[in-house]
């Protein structure tokens, strides 16, 4: 079952485990400069709003009652990164599948509901904290960017051929419950000699349903951000216990015809992230082995590439040397907050 | 139903406290004593949804309970169900059998739909 709580998405599966549980948020986030160069994370502006599709029904396009799930808002070119995360006290892994369009941003394939162990096509929480954007190479993401669905950027209208779906699809899978319990022995036997924790403080970081418009996301700037290989292997999953929550994306006035509410303010530009001096974060662990990327997903054209071959230019995407670059990769995984 | 409810509430009341009169009553709640009385006795239909509200508060009763008594359905849950009506039957046809304690247990949850 899915509720939806302060604007996150928190999973539980009562039936599997009593600690059975996991929380999937979206966070606003600085648009990278999509100039073929590699940057490091940047941080989490917040959380983007979310509500029930059902409660907005009759302003909503058909297909979205259909679909059932919830919306949130997004200006074009906004980017956007999911924020997989976790009870701490009850720390139970879970497999997350997450689609654009439905395509896979992991494997590139077209949505389906059961996991697939090679090429691996989901998540693990604990062991993933943050989904970026596209697997395009080993230790490389091109980055979630919207734009509007039916406009050629999006990942799904270039592997398909067609904008049909828009939105982010999500299946949650829980643990096991017996190798959650022998994991649990393990863990037990680990934290009977661990000695601390370190922490590192990071940065804390009316309308009508036809007139609606619907945002897609699409392959952004490239990011330095590994996707972790399952450690528990695809038979620790219990795939009769999967929950699926389909996320709309609708552009900011329609978002505001929608809800009657004042839309989020407008991302910030790299320049507007250099100028006041936020960081960007490293993070890279060198335990764990990345899987390698999708080749359908690394033959994508990003949004500026789109944009050239449109005779166009993509706005604000002057290229930035980040100058205050925070490592995470022996710290607590700290990376998203408000300002 | 309604009318000997109300006047077992009230007269019980009334024993304790003597602003429980017929007459007291019905003057708290804005009606006139002789209707308050055809209405205990079952002689006219229960009154309008605002009054009922008032001698629920009177007679410490939940207001929900009290106009289910009376048949009614309160005017907030009306808008609720008319806003969307099959979401709504829907759920409460699939929920009449469930105990109280699985009531309680009930969250909203994020439905997923066909796609």
């Amino acid at each position: 079952m899915i509720e939806l709580r302060d604007h996150t998405l928190v999973f539980r599966f009562p039936e599997v485990h009593p600690r059975a549980s996991c929380q999937i948020s979206f966070q606003r986030t600085l648009r990278i400069p999509d100039d073929n160069q590699s940057y490091p994370l940047p941080a989490g502006l917040g959380r983007f709003l979310l509500h029930h599709v059902d409660d907005y029904y009759p302003r909503l396009p058909p297909s979205w009652e259909q679909h059932g799930g919830v919306f949130l808002p997004m200006y074009q070119s906004e980017a956007l990164w999911v924020d997989l995360s976790f009870n701490f006290f009850d720390d139970y892994p879970c497999a997350v599948k997450v689609a654009t369009g439905k395509i896979n941003a992991v494997s590139g394939e077209p949505w389906g509901n059961g996991l697939i162990a090679a090429p691996q096509d989901y998540l693990v929480i604990t062991s993933q904290r943050w989904l970026d954007g596209y697997a395009v190479g080993q230790g490389l993401i091109r980055q979630f960017v919207a734009m509007p669905l039916g406009a050629g950027f999006s990942a799904e209208e270039q592997l398909t051929g067609a904008a049909v779906h828009g939105g982010l699809q999500l299946v949650v899978y829980p643990m096991k419950c017996e190798r959650f319990e022998e994991l649990e022995a393990q863990r037990k036997a680990a934290r009977d000699l661990e000695v601390s924790y370190s922490y590192v403080p990071g940065a804390f970081i009316k309308i009508k349903p036809e007139q609606a418009t619907e945002m897609a996301l699409s392959p952004g700037g490239l990011m330095r951000q590994q996707i972790e290989r399952d450690p528990y292997g695809l038979a620790a999953w219990d795939q009769s216990a999967g929950s699926r929550c389909f996320v709309h994306l609708v552009d900011s006035r329609t978002y505001a015809g929608i809800t009657g509410q004042a839309p989020p303010h407008p991302p910030l530009t790299a320049e507007d992230y250099a100028q006041a001096k936020m960081p960007w974060f490293e993070y890279y662990d060198e335990r764990n082995h990345a899987v390698p990327g999708a080749a359908k997903l690394a033959g994508l054209d990003s949004v500026a590439a789109t944009y050239i071959k449109k005779g166009g230019m993509l706005p604000d995407n002057k290229s930035v040397v980040p100058d205050r670059v925070i490592n995470l990769n022996h710290s607590a995984k700290v990376r998203e907050g408000q300002f | 139903m309604f009318a000997d409810y109300v006047k077992e509430k009230r007269e019980a009341l009334r024993v304790g406290n003597r602003h429980y009169t017929l007459r007291q009553v019905a003057a708290r709640v804005g009606i006139e004593p002789s209707y308050l009385s055809k209405i205990e006795h079952g002689e006219f239909a229960p009154p309008a949804e605002d009054k009922i509200r008032l001698l629920a508060a009177e007679l410490n009763e939940d207001p929900d309970v009290l106009l289910a008594m009376a048949g009614k359905v309160s005017k907030d849950l009306q808008a609720i169900i008319r806003a969307r009506p099959r979401l709504f039957a829907d759920l409460i046809r699939q929920l009449k059998d469930l105990p109280d304690d699985a009531l309680l247990r009930v969250v909203r949850v994020v439905r997923d739909g066909d796609w």
